[in-house]
């Protein structure tokens, strides 16, 4: 893999809570190179939007953060908050899933790119307007020199992501986390975004983090998969790892609860029973145990022992956190 | 625009059809008072025959229902009280005649208005800046000892009287420390510093008091926006953090609380009763007071009718300002 722009070494986030301490994210490793993208994938809760928030450095102060995250080899982690405002979103940007609620109801769209430019340039407002414009069309609005004065709530949903989108890329940053960019789309709609996201990485060289619920998407854009369980790491390899070679039951339960449409669809769709934990309710063993078909054929290590990430045979660094040593025949 | 002239159109005509029927209600309820107004006007000795005349000057003579019929003539076509030499002409719009200031009550509105407009237009311009800044710091302090004296502060707003504030900053600032007279109000067009002199303790009691209920609409308001996903958008973007809580979250708040400050505002201008009694100041609050002692029917009619046309025209302009601070709000 070429010098990754972004690493994320053994991310680590607690948030302190009248409830107590929850350990929302429990030591990940990341990192994503240039024109790449990885996709985090994992259910509700699993701290997708935490571990991206974190990078961004935008977390409440009620958590606290530990580990290191490296923007082109330079520590993040620590960095006073002036010198974070000059990185965010100027050389990393976040997409956000909810659109209409992630723009400001009261500025017009054109204002909000503007904003975002010259947040991080020295022009006018009416050049940073100007180049509002050009990053609306570019990312495919229609009439953008007109469209710009309109408000977020005058938009479509596709349109508003559109928005969003380009208020990401008006500084082309060099990384460009997307959590849930298409989830509130419909599928047309969803695709179209895809394409959008995928031309401007081919022109720009932008690294992609692509957090995601839709295994179908990531199977189609995604260099390297990083699949959260419980605020962990459950398994991470290239994207053909995890479709070919998927070594974590958790995988697997991920994979079948997907639909597809080159087998014949079963009577049902397949899910996995249960629930996620909360964080930092499993103190010992594996956080996936209690809805994991494996268990009593690995026994007594599922409970007393936390599986750490080993390596399994794939394309480069395939890692599972399972004990399971090889990989497991699927039991329905 | 035109959905606007008409929305205006709708609402004067309705506020016309409010002051119809409040200004019935005050003539009815002025006529249950079992006393006599012309017994004031009749002098001493009263004998039955001069108080009759007395009673036929003022039309009091006339049923209650024929009196309301004439003020409301007056206004369109104005009227005139007795005959021959003795009489007395008001001319239209007349809003009826005081017997014992022997004065129209348009004229002693005109005199008396630029009094509590200038106890009110001051004070609510010093309450509306401690009260949203008191607000925001305590926002932005939540739980520490700022924002607990905030509170306090706000606390005890709302809970003291203004005539014992007013009397206690008379008697500490006035006479005590001599600092600020005492009493007693100058034009503006005569001499604008002993114009503001004389009010500074009056706009301040005042500020104090009306102060409370912004600093706690504002600390609520600015608690909600802060947490909006508009505001993360905002930091992920680079906004500096005085940015992000001015430009974005107290854009949000400001709605409500200028709709608070327009009511307030509206309804103040109508006569801050307390407050002039005890600086002795000739607002219209004070001429209220002075009519219903003097069962001086005109004068409290045309007063209540005046402040009650402030705060329908309050209530429009805080309509119309909505429509223009909220884009998602239109009028139609
Ligand atoms: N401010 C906070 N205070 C306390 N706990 C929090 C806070 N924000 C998130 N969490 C907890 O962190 C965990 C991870 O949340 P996160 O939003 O990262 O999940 P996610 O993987 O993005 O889920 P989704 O797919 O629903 O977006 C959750 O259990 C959540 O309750
Ligand atoms: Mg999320």
């Amino acid at each position: 893999m070429a010098d990754p722009i972004l690493e994320v070494h053994d991310l680590r986030v607690t948030f302190d809570t009248e409830g107590g301490l929850v350990p929302a994210v429990d030591g990940i490793d990341f990192a994503v190179a240039p024109g790449k993208t990885l996709a985090i994938v994992g259910e509700s809760g699993s701290g997708k939007s935490v571990s991206s928030a974190a990078v961004m450095g935008i977390l409440p102060s009620n958590a606290e953060v530990k580990g290191e995250v490296l923007l082109d080899g330079r520590e993040l982690v620590g960095l006073p908050d002036d010198e974070l405002r000059k990185i965010r979103g100027n050389d990393i940007a976040l997409v956000f899933q909810d659109a209409l609620s992630a723009l400001n109801p009261y500025y017009t769209v054109g204002w909000q790119v503007a904003e975002a430019y010259r947040l991080h340039h020295a022009v006018s407002k009416k050049a940073a307007f100007k180049r509002a414009v050009e990053l609306l069309d570019k990312v495919g609005i229609p009439d953008a020199a007109r469209r710009a004065k309109s408000y977020p709530h005058e938009f479509s949903g596709g349109m508003r992501q559109r928005v969003v989108i380009a208020m990401a890329l008006v500084n082309n940053p060099r990384v460009l986390i997307a959590d849930e960019p298409t989830t509130a789309l419909d599928v047309t709609v969803q695709a179209q975004i895809m394409q959008l996201l995928a031309d401007v990485q081919e022109e720009f060289g932008t690294a992609l983090v692509l957090i995601s619920h839709d295994l179908g998407v990531v199977a189609e854009v995604a260099d390297d998969v990083l699949v959260m369980y419980a605020g962990r790491a459950a398994e991470r390899g290239t994207v053909r790892d995890l479709f070919y070679r998927a070594a974590h039951p958790y995988s697997l339960g991920l994979l079948g609860a997907m639909p597809r449409i080159d087998v014949p669809p079963k009577p049902r769709l397949t899910t996995i029973p249960g629930s996620p934990p909360s964080p930092g309710s499993i103190k010992t063993g594996c956080p996936f145990q209690p809805r994991c078909a494996y268990t009593e054929r690995v026994g007594e290590r599922c409970i007393t022992e936390r599986p750490e990430l080993t390596p399994r045979p794939g394309e480069g660094d395939h890692e599972a956190a399972c004990h399971l040593g090889r990989r497991p025949e699927v039991v329905s | 625009m035109p959905g606007l002239v008409w929305f205006v159109i709708r609402r004067l005509f309705s506020a016309l059809l409010v002051m119809l029927a409040l200004s019935l209600a005050v003539y009815l309820v002025f006529y249950a008072i079992p006393t006599d107004p012309a017994l004031l006007a009749c002098g001493k000795p009263c004998t039955p025959d001069r108080l009759e005349q007395a009673r036929h000057f003022m039309q009091l003579d006339q049923s209650t229902m024929q009196q309301y019929l004439n003020f409301l003539k007056g206004i369109v076509a104005g009227r005139s009280y007795g005959e021959g030499a003795a009489v007395l002409h008001c001319d239209a719009p007349c809003f009826g005649y005081s017997f014992p200031l022997a004065r129209p009550v348009s004229t002693l509105i005109a005199d008396r208005f630029p009094v509590t407009a200038s106890i009110a237009l001051g004070a609510a311009v010093l309450w509306l800046v401690i009260g949203v800044s008191l607000g925001v710091l305590a926002a932005l302090n939540r739980g520490r000892l700022l924002d607990r004296l905030a509170v306090g502060f706000a606390l005890i707003g709302v809970s003291t009287p203004s005539f014992l504030f007013g009397l206690l900053a008379i008697l500490v600032f006035g006479f005590w420390l001599n600092m600020v007279p005492v009493n007693g109000y100058v034009p503006l067009t005569e001499s604008p510093v002993d114009w503001a002199w004389h009010l500074v303790t009056p706009w301040l009691v005042l500020a104090v008091l009306q102060a409370s209920s912004y600093i706690r609409l504002t600390r609520a308001q600015m608690l909600e926006e802060l947490n909006l996903d508009h505001i993360t958008t905002a930091r992920a973007k680079g906004a500096g953090e005085r940015r992000v809580v001015v430009t974005h979250g107290l854009r949000g708040a400001l709605v409500p609380i200028i709709t608070l400050f327009g009511l307030d505002l509206g309804g103040l201008l109508g006569g801050a009763i307390l407050t002039e009694k005890v600086f002795s100041m000739q607002g219209l609050g004070d001429l209220l007071i002075d009519s219903v002692g003097n069962l001086d029917v005109a004068v409290v009619v045309g007063v209540t009718l005046f402040a009650a046309f402030l705060v329908i025209l309050a209530n429009l302009v805080v309509d119309i300002v909505h429509g223009a601070l909220d884009p998602r709000v239109s009028h139609g």
